[in-house]
């Protein structure tokens, strides 16, 4: 699978004029992200995260490391042609309407005015501006604005998306048809790099997502790989007495009682079935057999946590492999 | 080319929606309209029978007023008048376009696009520079041709000054551009732009002042500037002598238009072509 965006050994040290002061905002991260996917990028505030987006626009230089789009630099202004951006806490000239807000971007993306025409009424159609295309920006609610700005972000049909926080300050129904735009772009094969705090919109959207802190890359894969717990599962059958949990604990797997279920973590896939069989041989109907996961927050919050202990390197992060579900 | 026009268009846009442009055209039509009401001249036969100023009226004398002279004398005045009035409102209109584009923000919406940045920064210079160069055409044009319906005499020369007013404009914008790169601040870009005018204008007299200096190194350091900064002085000097066309100095000084005009244009050249560079290496 081709890497529309790849970064190795990405570095940025920002220093302070006439101080010796040095912060290191990004430490050796690697990351690549595959057309069509959806890749979302997570940590707590100073990660990382805005950094490696303004890196990846050439907004910001790299100390060290190196960033191409599209197989060329982000130093090369053509590595943005196919590009779109949504920054967090945007300021569109509020003196322009909707409507020459797309076309002026549009146009510094070299989109050309009769292909604007028809493209201008199309996108403020699909993030629900149409009746506000003639209305100067400054009358936005924020959620129009946040709507416009993705707008702006989709004029010239990029095939890699950006975005910084798409649905601050949207309703819950807009966040909604965020997503499904986010879903519907990815399914026609466009990247889309979704930086956001809210973990539940990550969780809903993203393919795979990569944990920053402290400008390194503490975790990455796929949201299922990350929340899984080994091989815990929730099984309900019945009958479900003592000496069945008292079998299953002979051979080594835990089982404990939990709000009318077994929580039940088997060794590996093989135990487990032997679990299910010697269950099935007492007689036991089995109802339901689901593996437990944690929230993608809870994943959040115990490696921001504990990372404190693992310093070491950036960890390498890889799309998926072909043909492998998402 | 296209990302040339949308700048500009967008320098336009933005000078009209801050009221920069109507403010700068208002500006500029008061000029117009109080030379218009305060001159008045009674020319008979193509020759001048009775002045007025401020509705006051001006002694003619004895002798025969030369009309051509007169308006050549209006002109050249004027022309020094206008190199001020000109400038002073260009740097006003124009200091904002570099702060206002690096705000967080709105700078990211410009630079994800596919524009280099040295091209972005050069074409909101030309986008000011446009709006600057309207508003000369704009007050030169009209001074002229009041002079004109007035007195029925006007010189071409008049007109090309303007070009000069506009090589000043160009200059000491270059270098508010520079400072709005460096500092991010309107208000310093206008503030280190004036210093920077009338401390050309005063080291215009650089000969004197290094002539009352006590030690050798002041005076070459009072050069160093004069050579260094743009020759604010000499060229609203040159804007008069050029429009009267040499005919009513009355202190005749030599300008070295070559050494005057060549360090100015460098001065604009290195200012820009330090603003690009400093622009290309920022961080946002």
């Amino acid at each position: 699978m081709t890497a529309v965006l790849s970064a190795e050994g990405l570095s940025k040290t920002f220093r302070t004029p006439f101080s010796r002061r040095q912060v290191r905002a990004l430490d050796g991260l690697d990351l690549q992200v595959a057309a069509g996917e959806v890749f979302g990028l997570l940590g707590p505030n100073g990660a990382g995260k805005t950094t490696t987006v303004k890196i990846l626009l050439g907004l910001t230089h790299p100390t060290s490391g190196r960033a191409e789009l599209f197989g060329l630099p982000v130093s090369d202004p053509g590595s943005r042609r196919r590009v779109g951006y949504l920054p967090e806490g945007h300021r569109f000239p509020g003196y322009l309407t909707a409507r020459q807000t797309l076309s002026v971007f549009g146009r510094m993306s070299g989109v050309s005015d009769s292909d604007l025409k028809a493209r201008i009424p199309e996108l403020l159609a699909r993030v629900r501006l149409s009746d506000w295309g003639d209305v100067k920006v400054k009358r936005f609610s924020k959620g129009m604005t946040q709507r416009l700005g993705l707008a702006s972000a989709l004029v010239h049909r990029p095939d890699l998306l950006l975005l910084d926080e798409p649905t601050d300050g949207v309703d819950p129904v807009g966040r909604r048809e965020i997503r499904d735009l986010l879903r519907e772009e990815a399914a026609r094969g466009t990247a889309v790099l979704l930086n956001s705090h809210l973990l539940s919109e990550i969780e809903a959207t993203c393919d795979r997502v990569a944990v920053l802190r402290k400008g390194k890359a503490v975790a990455a894969g796929r949201i299922a790989d990350l929340t899984a717990q080994g091989f815990a599962y929730r099984f309900v059958g019945a009958p479900m007495d003592e000496a069945l949990l008292g079998l299953f604990r002979e051979s080594g797997a835990a089982a404990e009682r939990v709000n009318g279920h077994v929580k039940l973590t088997a060794r590996d896939a093989a135990h487990l079935n032997a679990l299910v069989d010697a269950a099935r041989a007492r007689g036991v109907l089995v109802t339901e057999l689901t593996p437990l996961r944690s929230t993608l927050e809870d994943v959040f919050v115990d490696l921001v946590r504990a990372g404190e202990t693992d310093e070491a390197g950036g960890t390498v992060i890889t799309p998926p492999e072909e043909g492998r579900p998402r | 080319m296209k990302v040339l026009a949308a700048n500009v268009e967008e320098v336009f846009r933005e000078a009209a929606a801050r009221w920069t442009l109507v403010a700068y055209a208002a500006l500029s039509t008061l000029f117009i309209a109080l030379f218009a009401a305060a001159v008045n001249l009674d020319v008979v036969d193509g020759a001048l029978a009775g002045a007025k100023l401020f509705g006051k009226q001006l002694e003619m004398g004895p002798r025969s007023v030369d009309l051509d002279k007169l308006v050549l004398g209006f002109e050249s005045g004027f022309s020094g008048f206008l190199y001020v009035v000109a400038t002073f409102l260009a740097v006003f209109a124009t200091a904002h376009l570099v702060p206002r584009l690096q705000e967080k923000g709105t700078i990211d919406l410009y630079l994800s696009r596919p524009v280099g940045r040295v091209p972005l920064l050069l074409s909101r210079y030309v986008g000011g520079l446009l709006l600057a160069g309207l508003n000369v055409v704009y007050l030169v044009g009209a001074m002229g041709l009041l002079i004109w319906w007035k007195t029925g005499v006007v010189h071409p020369r008049f007109f090309l000054g303007g070009a000069i007013i506009l090589f000043t404009i160009a200059t000491l914008m270059a270098f508010a551009f520079l400072v709005g790169v460096v500092t991010s601040s309107t208000a310093v870009s206008i503030m280190a732009t004036f210093a920077v005018f009338f401390l050309a204008a005063i080291l215009s007299g650089h000969r004197q002042i290094e002539a009352a200096l006590a030690t050798e190194w002041a005076a070459a350091l009072v050069r160093g500037f004069y050579w260094v900064l743009p020759k604010t002085g000499q060229l609203a000097q040159a804007t008069v002598d050029f429009v009267s066309g040499g005919q009513l100095s009355r202190h005749k000084v030599e300008i070295d238009y070559l050494a005057v005009f060549g360090t100015t244009g460098l001065f604009g050249l290195v200012s820009l072509a330090l603003s690009a560079l400093f622009f290309r290496r920022k961080d946002f």
